[in-house]
């Protein structure tokens, strides 16, 4: 990746401004202040209990997704994992009848959007896994089961229908400190001369807490 | 309403963080010691960082956010010093929310109006006041004036909701119970505090600190019109506030398990696991940037941070001066690995040497901080808790503002091509 220079020298020099301060600056000496019942103690005990301090280690990602279930719209499927197409989108499923987890992204569950996409239907085989997705409302279920055994539960927020030209890529794709789920399909006027739907469906979901 | 009207001439204040420094500067006003906002002798007041006449929203929401994520964590401050009986410590809290208070103001007159910030200023002393009152309460054991104080700081949230309304031409709706809740938080974590309910005590002062930080979007939402105040809810613009959130409250965690390691066990251990906590959740929203990899690599980077940190406190309790020099020592090798760290994930947006100075400074003002909480010097201390947070708030937005250039490339680009057969649009 190439590094604008301007955005570099910008960033070195907030970050030097933040920094400057406390680097020359050194507090002056003061009077002690009173003792009182409650200040400061050594002896109180903290300090055997500092020592023995230690931060949080042992992260462990969460599981990757290997199922969905949609029981309004009657959808389980499992999950295959998705990349990037070469012209920067993210795969699709092959199977019509399977949905899959850009794995690229955030798992469900995790601070983030995961995405999982499903074809709506296909041209040998008429409906697929997506296929009443667009039926989904505020409040519909949503499960994902981990490869742990675990399961997560979402709550649809909203559906809605974007012009694949102005398709919404922050509010699917970028990060968030939120867990979140995404479902994708298309929608819209099919376009038979270029063999596609002009339109993407995109469920928005939170986990049910 | 904002309104421009009347704020010619207004004093800008920028960059505490630099000015926050200036330690040789002698008192402005010539007034004695420690009677100067409770600062002591030798030490400049640093007025606390407010935005220019023509801040943006975003500028706007980060002022609201850092100053009222520092409000709740000085009003426990100040709740507990009473209850504590720690006169000094009380008096410098009061000074410090006093100063909160008006940095608070100065930015509602910046973002409404000087008719509304005046109001706003007496309804947010009187709700202070009425928070000291529901301390000094249970302080007593004095269950009618606890009742009484409820009573007040929910009439108090009421007001304040009154005001929020009219301020915003009544677009921000749920002051009302956003103040509440607020009380609510700050009442309960003193109620466990003083009951020596630690665990409670602290996870509640977090959650206090959260509520309130957050908050700052409405109020920065209501004061610009419906099309700007709609920026404010785009991803990226989250995911600053959300990192800053998380970033400033660790340094208020550290700090609250520094000085709780001057108490005892219990207290200690219960303010460092709301410090873990907060490492956990930077660690999962780091997962999500950079992956489950990465992320663990910045668990550790990051658990060397706050173990060098806790070790230099734990040597001042202690009385410890080789522990501590060796601390401190170690602390810089640390800073020194997380800015590299840091500076990689962000592909070198943000270069390793000012990096590592501003993660030294971070250190600098925990160090300072508690060497002058341990020799009582609580005006001192409260001032090098605020001169921090908003300098950990200035490295939260310059990391993210890195993360997001290197985020926004990486995304995947535009729709999918998830149907082939025209049955779905057949169907209608």
């Amino acid at each position: 990746m190439i590094v604008g220079r301007r955005q570099l020298a910008a960033g070195a020099t907030a970050l030097a401004l933040l920094a400057g301060c406390s680097q020359t600056g050194a507090w002056r000496a003061e009077p002690p202040a009173t003792a009182t019942s409650r200040a400061p103690d050594q002896a109180a005990g903290g300090v055997d209990a500092a020592r023995g301090f230690r931060s949080a280690r042992g992260y462990r990602a969460t599981p990757v997704p290997v199922r969905i279930d949609i029981p309004k719209i009657g959808v389980s499927s499992s999950l295959i994992r998705l990349g990037r197409a070469p012209e920067g989108t993210v795969e699709v499923p092959k199977p019509w009848e399977v949905a899959g987890w850009y794995a690229l992204g955030p798992r469900p569950g995790e601070p983030g959007s995961a995405v999982i996409l499903g074809h709506v239907d296909s041209k040998e085989d008429g409906p697929a896994v997506f296929f009443r997705l667009r039926e989904l409302r505020r409040g519909d279920q949503i499960r994902v089961r981990r490869a742990d055994g675990s399961t997560v539960r979402f709550v649809v927020q909203r559906t809605e229908q974007y012009d694949k030209q102005r398709f919404p890529t922050d509010d699917v794709y970028y990060p968030t400190l939120t867990p979140g789920l995404r479902l994708v399909t298309c929608g819209g006027e099919f376009d038979a001369t270029w063999g596609h739907y002009r339109s993407n469906i995109i469920v928005f979901a939170a986990v049910r807490t | 309403m904002r309104s421009r009207t009347g704020l010619v001439g207004l004093v800008i204040v920028v960059l505490a963080a630099v000015a926050a420094c200036d330690s040789n500067t002698p008192s402005r006003s010539g007034a004695p010691a420690s009677t100067q906002a409770g600062h002591p002798a030798g030490h400049t007041a640093t007025p606390t960082t407010v935005v220019a006449a023509d801040a943006s929203p975003k500028e706007l929401r980060a002022q609201f956010e850092q100053l009222l994520g520092h409000h709740a964590l000085l009003a426990v401050r100040l709740m507990r010093s009473v209850v504590a009986r720690t006169p000094e410590l009380r008096q410098a809290a009061e000074a410090a929310l006093k100063e909160n208070t008006g940095a608070l103001t100065q930015l509602v007159t910046v973002a409404y109006d000087d008719a509304h910030s005046d109001r706003f200023e007496q309804l947010w002393q009187r709700t202070v006041l009425d928070l000291t009152a529901y301390a000094e309460a249970v302080d007593a054991g004095d269950a009618a004036a606890k009742q009484s104080a409820r009573a007040d700081l929910g009439a108090d949230a009421d007001a304040y909701g009154s005001w929020v309304a009219a301020a915003s031409d009544g677009r921000v709706g749920d002051a009302p119970s956003v103040m509440r809740t607020h009380v609510e938080y700050l009442t309960r974590q003193l109620d466990a505090y003083a009951a020596g309910d630690y665990a409670t005590a602290y996870r509640v002062e977090r959650q206090a600190y959260e509520q309130l930080f957050t908050a700052g979007v409405a109020l920065a939402k209501g004061s610009v019109a419906p099309k700007a105040a709609a920026t404010l809810d785009a991803p990226p613009e989250q995911l600053r506030s959300a990192f800053a959130m998380l970033l400033g409250e660790h340094m208020e965690l550290i700090i609250g398990a520094q000085r709780a390691t001057f108490a005892g066990a219990p207290e200690f251990e219960a303010a460092a696991a709301q410090v873990n906590a907060n490492s956990d959740a930077l660690t999962k929203g780091m997962g999500a940037i950079v992956g489950p990899q990465k992320a663990a690599e910045f668990q550790s980077a990051w658990a060397e941070h706050v173990e060098g940190l806790m070790a230099y406190s734990t040597a001042v309790a202690g009385s410890d001066e080789a522990a501590k020099a060796a601390a401190q020592e170690n602390l810089s090798g640390v800073a020194g690995r997380l800015a590299l760290y840091l500076s990689d994930i962000v592909r070198n947006e943000l270069p390793v040497e000012p990096l590592t100075q501003a993660l030294a400074a971070h250190d600098t003002h925990l160090v300072q901080g508690v060497d002058a909480y341990a020799a009582k010097r609580y005006s001192q201390a409260l001032q090098m808790e605020r001169d921090g947070y908003q300098q950990m708030l200035g490295v939260a937005g310059a990391l993210v503002g890195a993360i997001q250039k290197t985020v926004k490339p990486q995304l995947p680009v535009g729709g999918s091509q998830t149907g082939g057969g025209g049955t779905a649009h057949r169907r209608r």
